[in-house]
Formats: structure tokens, sequence, C-alpha cells
């Protein structure tokens, strides 16, 4: 029996071997691919479910179901040490939170599918937490929900919101400084700025109008149909290039801004998403961009200067409080309004 | 029918243009809508003469519909606000004129818009319009804000001829009314034209109905007819275009030319290095009021028609405007040559498009479907194009990787350029100026404001113009603007949003709009209170419990135009009732500057103070009338384009 025992053993070592050199590690195993794998002698199943038995004792193997079928899947050496030092509890608790994998499991969700007593299981999860196997998240989707994964693991962008939330917060700072990085990088690429020689030329023929703009770079749009305005991996390799990011950015994140930005009315995609364009020309943008820092915590009419107009918005109905309540003979009226006069002198005043 | 707000403004038009007895009679039948005259008498408290000389003056004017029913023979009386608004928008359209074709047009229809309508035989005895005069420049004016409409017309009306200065030049009467004409500026009046649309409908289709052919017919055949016959009857009944047979080859005449004259660009086709920047001799140009007599003078010599009775054609000028629109939107990031470009396609166009849109109200927002323009074949714009503009100049060359100073396209440089584009201005005239115009106007159909469209028919290239397309992009930037305004440009981008994709929870709105909690939460709040985006509530059960519902905010440009739109009139109200006030604070003074002998010798009778304090208050009303033509630019975009 012994001797049996001691077999089955080496035969499940080796049967282990097998799988790790001829299969990667997320494969999974059916009882077809073990008999392939020809290790069982006479492709004995009897002996093969022992084997696999004695795997799955040793945390080795994990056992799965899969549409009524019994499947495998195999796990490190490693971390089949760290099993074996849990204590079945913490063993269950640990499998749960493995099978969620980058997206994590709430608590609640752990204690129903484990139906250990909330003590327990807050022991088991401390200690889990203490040996560093498994680590706390934040879901974006649901801040309030206290949620686990395993470690060793980085969450998924459905938990994190993507490469634009920093511990489930939208970095607004972040965002603007890469946003406005990338409009910039777009625009010095989707203007054709007109090379210095040839523009002392333009000063001498051109009337006025060009002189005026002499010291200032000139650029011109290129054609329709120009092909050389920067691709979304051009973008993204611009931005892991330029050092703004503490972390490389994937496409989805750069296009994710890209989108934020055309709705910004800066950038337009061409092509279906293929290409982007700037509105403005580099130096616009950087005037822009420069301008908008000191806005900040200036009063309004400041601010609104720079903002494009209409007779809505320049008139002092357009911004009147009590806009609804005006009427001729009214508490508010065109007559008694106090808007008016000083609107008028600042109209005359320039 | 008509909204407070607007109905508010239109009386307080007429009452600045035409007094008190004209507001009082337009109110009731604006607050009654349509009236016989016993019962107009009686609402308006007004003797019979008054009423009788009042309403045959706005009838005039077209201020008021009449219309005899044939069933029970009494006349009706209705107010026409189109006709009352549209007097606000009086000096704009002089303005036009006047850039468009001199400055004696814009007086011939300054005359005509002053009369309402007037016969040929009028316009002649005019002495105003028998000779050119100098206008004197009026303190308006000089302020470099917008000529306004009704002050102009005030003057006019009121100041005698004596002091202008009159040059001996022959009359240009029929040619300008020529001119006018060609252009659609002006049209024929018919009789149709003093009864409401409303009116002229019913009549067209009671008249198809009783006739024995249709009244055969049965159900919706019958009445698929009648709407077609009487659309076609109202037409020809209120068609008074005259157009016909004074344009040639698609251009008006009296048109002004990009060109200098004739066919000289294409017969000295090398560009001698001086005239670099074009579009300056353009300027130049002076109106004198004789572009007309370069061509075509036989068909001058024939005079108008004198029985002809002409009103202006308001339909017709709201293309104008709005084509105007359109070039200032092309004028924020096109290059100058394209800019020229769309200004000749769109005249082009202008000459065929007889109204700006075919349905009574601006249809609801995807409801709506593309109208293009006329096509214009390329050719035709190449004729237009000034043949000394410089093209190539200001776009950027098509291969992505640029050497320095392989940009020798302009024509200066011709010795030193090497490789490519030489080939331009070795032949302006051929086909290449042709490839380069087609280039610019490809450049303005590049997202995001798609200004023009190719269109090849039968391997022909033609350009058009999307019109309902951009008629809504204009909506939409006045209304961008007043939120970037308001709520910052945060806002703005959630609107954006919003309008892409519809209505979305606060959620799916975050990650689209990238915006933090907070900021999102308040703009949205604010916005909501301002009534420009909405909330949805979607139940998930029938308890309809605060926290099983979904929450879905959407953007509404309709709801918000409309809103805004009635904002806007109210605004005008607003501006025009303080220049009432601030006239009556002064009154005393006013009325010594308007004395009859002080009027027009202020420089005599007034003290130096007295004459700052009246360029003061000439500034300050000029001021508020250019307001009030500003909000009138918006209320174009909102109702008209």
């Amino acid at each position: 029996m012994a001797s049996a025992g001691s077999q089955v053993a080496e035969l499940a070592s080796k049967l282990y071997d097998a799988c790790v050199n001829e299969f990667d590690p997320d494969h999974l195993f059916y009882q077809n691919d073990f008999l392939n794998l020809k290790v069982i002698p006479k492709n004995d199943v009897a002996l093969l479910l022992e084997c696999t038995q004695s795997l799955v004792n040793q945390n080795l193997f994990r056992l799965l179901q899969k549409d009524g079928k019994l499947t495998w899947k195999l796990i490190d050496r490693e971390d089949a040490e760290k099993l074996r030092n849990l204590t079945p509890d913490e063993a269950m608790v640990y499998n749960v939170i493995h099978s969620t994998e980058r997206t994590g499991i709430w608590v609640r969700h752990i204690g129903n599918r484990t139906n250990l007593h909330k003590s327990i299981l807050d022991r088991c999860l401390k200690s889990l937490e203490g040996k560093n196997y498994i680590k706390s998240l934040h879901n974006v989707k649901y801040p309030s929900r206290k949620m686990y994964m395993l470690a060793g693991l980085a969450p998924s962008e459905e938990v994190t919101g993507g490469a634009w939330f920093t511990d489930g917060v939208l970095d607004a700072n972040f965002i603007n400084s890469v946003a406005g990085y990338i409009e910039y990088t777009v625009s010095r690429k989707s203007w054709y700025e007109v090379p210095a020689s040839d523009r002392k030329k333009r000063i001498k023929t051109a009337s006025g109008k060009a002189e005026v703009r002499s010291d200032e770079k000139t650029y011109l749009p290129y054609p329709h149909g120009y092909t050389g305005y920067p691709t979304v991996a051009q973008i993204t390799s611009a931005v892991n290039d330029s050092g703004i990011t503490p972390v490389r950015l994937g496409e989805e994140s750069i296009v994710q801004l890209l989108e934020m930005l055309c709705y910004d009315n800066k950038l337009v995609a061409l092509g279906n998403g293929e290409w982007y364009r700037s509105l403005k020309n580099p130096e616009a943008v950087k005037a822009n961009q420069s301008r908008k820092a000191p806005i900040e915590g200036d009063d309004l009419s400041v601010a609104n200067k720079h903002l494009v107009k209409n007779g809505m918005t320049e008139a002092p109905c357009g911004q009147c409080p009590v806009f609804k309540l005006c009427a001729p003979g009214g508490a508010v009226s065109p007559e008694t309004c106090e808007y008016f006069d000083p609107w008028l002198n600042n109209g005359l005043g320039f | 029918m008509m909204s407070q707000c607007s109905a508010e403004l239109c009386m307080l038009l007429i009452e600045d243009n035409f007094g008190e007895l004209f507001a009082r009679i337009f109110t009731v039948l604006q607050r009654y809508e349509r009236l016989t005259l016993p019962r107009l008498k009686f609402y308006a408290r007004l003797t019979d003469r008054q009423l009788h000389h009042g309403l045959s003056a706005m009838i005039q004017h077209h201020l008021i519909y009449h219309f005899t029913s044939l069933d029970d023979g009494n006349t009706y009386y209705e107010a026409n606000p189109q006709a009352a608004y549209s007097l606000v928008r009086s000096g704009k359209i002089l303005q036009l004129v006047e850039n468009r074709l001199g400055e004696y047009a814009a007086q011939v229809l300054e005359a005509i818009m002053m009369l309402g309508h007037s016969s040929i035989a009028h316009l002649e005895t005019l002495p105003e319009l028998k000779s050119k005069k100098q206008r004197i420049p009026n303190g308006v004016h000089h302020d470099g804000i917008k000529a306004e409409g009704e002050e102009e017309v005030e003057e006019d009306s009121a100041a005698p001829n004596g002091d202008h200065a009159e040059s001996e030049e022959p009359a240009h009467l029929h040619p300008t009314l020529k001119s006018l004409a060609s252009h659609g500026y002006i049209h024929r009046l018919r009789e149709a034209h003093f009864q409401s649309p409303n009116d002229n409908w019913l009549n067209a289709s009671r008249i198809v109905a009783s006739r024995p052919d249709v009244k055969q017919m049965k159900g919706k055949q019958q009445a698929a007819e009648i709407e077609q016959k009487a659309k076609d009857m109202v037409k020809e009944k209120t068609e008074g275009d005259l157009s016909r047979g004074l344009i040639y080859n698609g251009i008006p005449r009296g048109a002004k030319r990009k060109r200098n004259h004739g066919n000289s660009g294409s017969s000295n086709p090398a560009p001698n290095g001086t005239n670099g920047v074009n579009g300056d001799h353009v300027d130049d140009e002076v109106e004198e009021g004789n572009d007309w007599s370069d061509d075509e003078d036989d068909v001058d010599s024939i005079p108008m028609d004198s029985n002809l009775i002409v009103r202006v054609n308001y339909e017709k000028l709201d293309v104008a405007l709005r084509n105007t629109r359109f070039l200032e939107l092309a004028e924020q990031d096109a290059p100058s040559a394209s800019v020229e470009i769309y200004d000749c396609l769109l005249r082009r166009i202008e000459y065929q498009t007889p109204r700006c849109r075919d349905t009574f109200e601006i249809p609801r927002e995807g409801e709506e479907g593309e109208q293009y323009s006329v096509p214009i074949q390329l050719s035709s714009i190449v004729e237009d194009v000034d043949p000394h503009l410089d093209l190539a100049g200001c776009i950027g060359p098509m291969e992505p990787s640029t050497v320095l100073n392989r940009r020798g396209k302009r024509p200066l440089d011709d010795d030193t350029n090497g490789v490519n584009g030489d080939e331009h201005e070795d032949e302006p005239s051929g086909k290449n100026r042709a490839y380069e115009i087609d280039q610019h106007l490809s450049i303005l159909s590049q997202p995001p404001l798609n200004l023009t469209t190719k269109h090849v028919i039968s391997g022909l290239p033609t350009w058009r113009v999307a019109f309902r397309g951009l008629a809504r992009k204009l909506r939409h930037l006045e209304l961008e603007r007043m939120i970037e305004s308001r709520y910052g440009d945060v806002a703005l981008r959630v609107v954006r949003v919003l309008h892409a994709k519809g209505k979305l929870d606060e959620k799916r709105l975050q990650e689209i709009s990238l915006l933090p909690f907070k900021d999102l939460r308040q703009t949205l709040a604010s916005m909501q209170t301002g009534g420009f985006v909405d909330l949805q509530e979607v139940p998930r059960d029938a308890q309809r419990q605060p926290s099983k519902t979904i929450y879905l905010w959407y953007y509404d440009p309709d709801r918000v135009c409309s809103s805004i739109l009635e904002d806007t009139y109210k605004a005008m109200s607003r501006c025009l009732q303080r220049i009432k006030f601030e006239r009556s604070r002064e009154r005393d003074f006013l009325e010594k500057t308007e004395r009859t002998d002080v009027k027009g010798h202020e420089e005599e009778f007034l003290s130096e103070a007295e004459l700052e304090h009246l360029r003061n208050w000439k500034a300050k009303e000029a001021l508020l009338l250019a307001e009030v033509s500003r909000l009138d630019d918006m209320v174009a975009v909102f109702r008209d384009y």
C-alpha cells in the first residue's frame, strides 16, 4: 500500500512536471489532456484520478468544473507552498479571491461563497493581508465596498476606471497636463510652419497686414487628404516618451483623452479616429495654455473677455440673474435696471 | 402663435419707427388676432378717422394683412409680425447692399423700404434718388458701430434734402433697380402679398377643391392633389421674381466682380511679383455706382417698366445675410485665400437660392434631412476668383516629411524653387488653377465645420453647401457661446458629450468627459437650473424609489433654442425700452436739440458742453441699438436660417 502510495506520488509529480513543460500556466486541463501526455501507464483512468487528487491535496492542482466536466488548472509550486501554510479556512478564502482575478471581490460575496462566519472571515482576511497574499482595493463603481484581490495582480481598468484615476478618484491635474501636452504635440504636426527664410520674402512683398505679424511664426494648414497628421499610436508613444507620466499609458487611455479633447473642440478626429488634427496652431495653443492658469480666482468679468461673444452674452440681460422677473413697470424693469448704466459706461469708456 | 416677448418687441419696433397710433393698432391685432373693422375699432378705442388713416398706412408698409372673405363679405385685418420684426434688420440689410452694390443701391433700397412698396414711377420722382447725393455722416456712423436701420430711416425721412451737397451726375436709378432686382433683393409686389399666407393657402385650396376634375377624386388622392395644386397656386400668386432675363452666365448684373476686367487675368498669365498680396485692389475699388457700366450697356438703356410696383424681398436678403455668417465661420481658421474662394462660391449659390429653407418652422433636431444648395461647377468658381489671388502660398505641402525651403510656390521664388510647385505658376490660368481652387474648397470641406461638399455630376466636379447642417451648426455655436460664458468650458464639454451621445447617467458621463464628480455635479446642477440640460428619471420598479431609479442627463438643443429665442426677444425689448427711458431722462435737452431751428445747426446754437452731451447721448443710443442688432443676429440664427 505504502509502495502504491509512493508510486502515485511519483507519478503525480511526473505528471505535474509534464504539464508544466507542455502547457502554458493558464491552460485548462481536461482528462484527455493528461492522458495524451502518456505519463500514466496504460492510460489507467483510475490511477490518473488518484494522481490528480494527490496533486489537488498538495495544492498543486486546482479542481474546477466546466460544462459539467471536471477540469484542472496548474498552480505554481511557490503558490502551492503558500497555500500549504494556510489554515483550511484561509485557503478557502484565498481560492475564492484567486478565482476573481483582476476584478477583485467584495467581502460580502466572499462570505456568501465560503459560508464562513463574519468574524472568522475577517480573521482570515487579516491574516492573508498580513502575509501579503492579498490586498484591498478601491472600486470606482462602488466606492463604499470593501474589496480584495491577490496582491500580485494589477486591478483591471473596470475597477480603477482606467489610467485617469488615482485611488478611485479622477486625477484632474494629471489629465490636464497630459491633455495640454497632447494638444500641443498634435498641433505642431497639424500645421505647416513657414521656414524663416521664406518668411522674410513674404514681408517684403506683403501689405501691412503681413508686416504686423512679421515677428510671429506663420502657420499654414495642410491640404485636404494630407496623411501626416499624428495617429493614436504616435501620440501614445510621444506621451510615454515625454516623461510627464509616471506610468506607461495604454492606447485606450489615450483614445479616451483624445475623445475628450475632441469634445473640447481642440482636436478633430479624421478618418474615423485614425488621425487627429488640431484646430489651433501651436502659437495659439501655447498662448491659450499659458493664459488659462491665472484665470482661476479672477473675477468673472476678466474671464469673460477671453470668451467668444454673441449678442446675448454681452448684453446686460444675458447675465442678469433676475432676467426672468423683468417686466416693464415691475419691481425689476428696464427703467430701474441697475446693470444698464455700468454697462453703458463700460461700453463708452473704451 | 405669437409669444408674449416677440409681440412686445414688435410693438416696440413699430412704436419706435412709426409712432403710437400704429403700435396701438398692431398690439390690438396681435392680442385678438383677426378682427373686422368694427371689432378693431371697439378694442382699439380709436376714432374712425384715426383707424382708417392708420390701417391704410400700415397696409402700405405691409405691417397688416387684410383679407375679404367671400362667405360673409367681411374684411378681416391681421398683424404681420414678420414685417414688423424685419424693421430691426433694415440697417444690416442696407449695409450689406451698400457693400455689394454700392452706396446708391443702398439708397434706392432704403427709399423702397421707407415706402413699404413703391412703383418705379414714384421712385423716379423722389428728389433724393434723382442725383447722387453726398451723405453727411451722422453721429452714429463714424463711431464705427454698425449703422442702425431705424435711425437711418427716421433721419432720412425727417431731414430736408437742402443741405446735401448735390453733384450733377446722371441718375443711375434704372440700372440700380435692375441690379437690385437681378440679385433678388427686390421683387414684384403681388396682390396676394397683402393677404396672410394662411389666407392664401386656404383660398387656393378652396379654389382647387371646387374644380370638377379634383371633385371626382376621392380620399387620399384628392387630399394630395389639393395640396399639390394649392401649393402651386400660392407659389404662382406670390411669385415676384424679377431676376429673369437679368442674369448672365449665372451672375446677376451689377454684381461686384472679384476680377479686374473681363478676362484680363488669363490674357497676361505671368504674375509680376508686384501684386504679391491680393485682395487689396478689391478693396481699393471705390464704389462709384457705375460698376455695371463695364459690360451690357445695351441692356441698361432699357428702363424698367414704370408701372411696376416693387418691394424689399426679405427672404432673399436673409439668404445673403446667412452667407455672410458662413463666411465668418470660414474666416475663423481657414486661410484667407480659401475664404475668398468660399465667398465666390457662396455668391454663386446665393443667386440661385430664393430662401433659406422651404419649411415655415425650423425642423426638429435629427428630423431634419440634409438639403444641399445648388451645385456650382468648379470652372465657374475659377472664373469668379480673382486671378491674382495667391492660391498656393497659403497651403502647406502635401508630403508628410517637409524639407525646409522647398515651398517655392510663390511666383516670386520662381528661380529659386527646385523640385515641385513650379508647375503651378507656369500656367496659372489652366488646369492647375482649378486644381488649387479645388484644394482650397477641400480644406473648407474638412471637419468640424464641413463648410463645403464636393459633388461630382457626370464627371464634372461641382461644389455645394449643406445648408441645413451648417445652419444647425450656427445654432449650436450660439448656444455653446452662451453656455461657455455662463458656466465655463467644463460645461461646454459636458454639453457636447451629451449632445453627441444622447442620454447618459452620471457615471458614463464622467468616464467620457473625464471630469471629477464634484465639478461635474455642480455644472450639471447649475445648467439644469438655467434650463440647458435636463434630468430624466427611469424607475426600475413600480415604487419609484430614488435608490432604484436611473437618472439620465440629456441636452435638447431644440428646447434650449426656443427658450433662448424668447430670451433674445426679451433682451431686445429691454434694450429698446431702455433707450426710451434714457430719452425720457434727457427729454428737456433732447427737445432743444430737436427744435427745427437748432437741428442741423447744432454747432451754432449749442454750447460746447451741450455739444459734448449730445455726442455722449448719440453714442449711448448707438451702443444700445448696436446691441439690438447683435441680438438680431442671434434671432436670425435661431429662427430664420
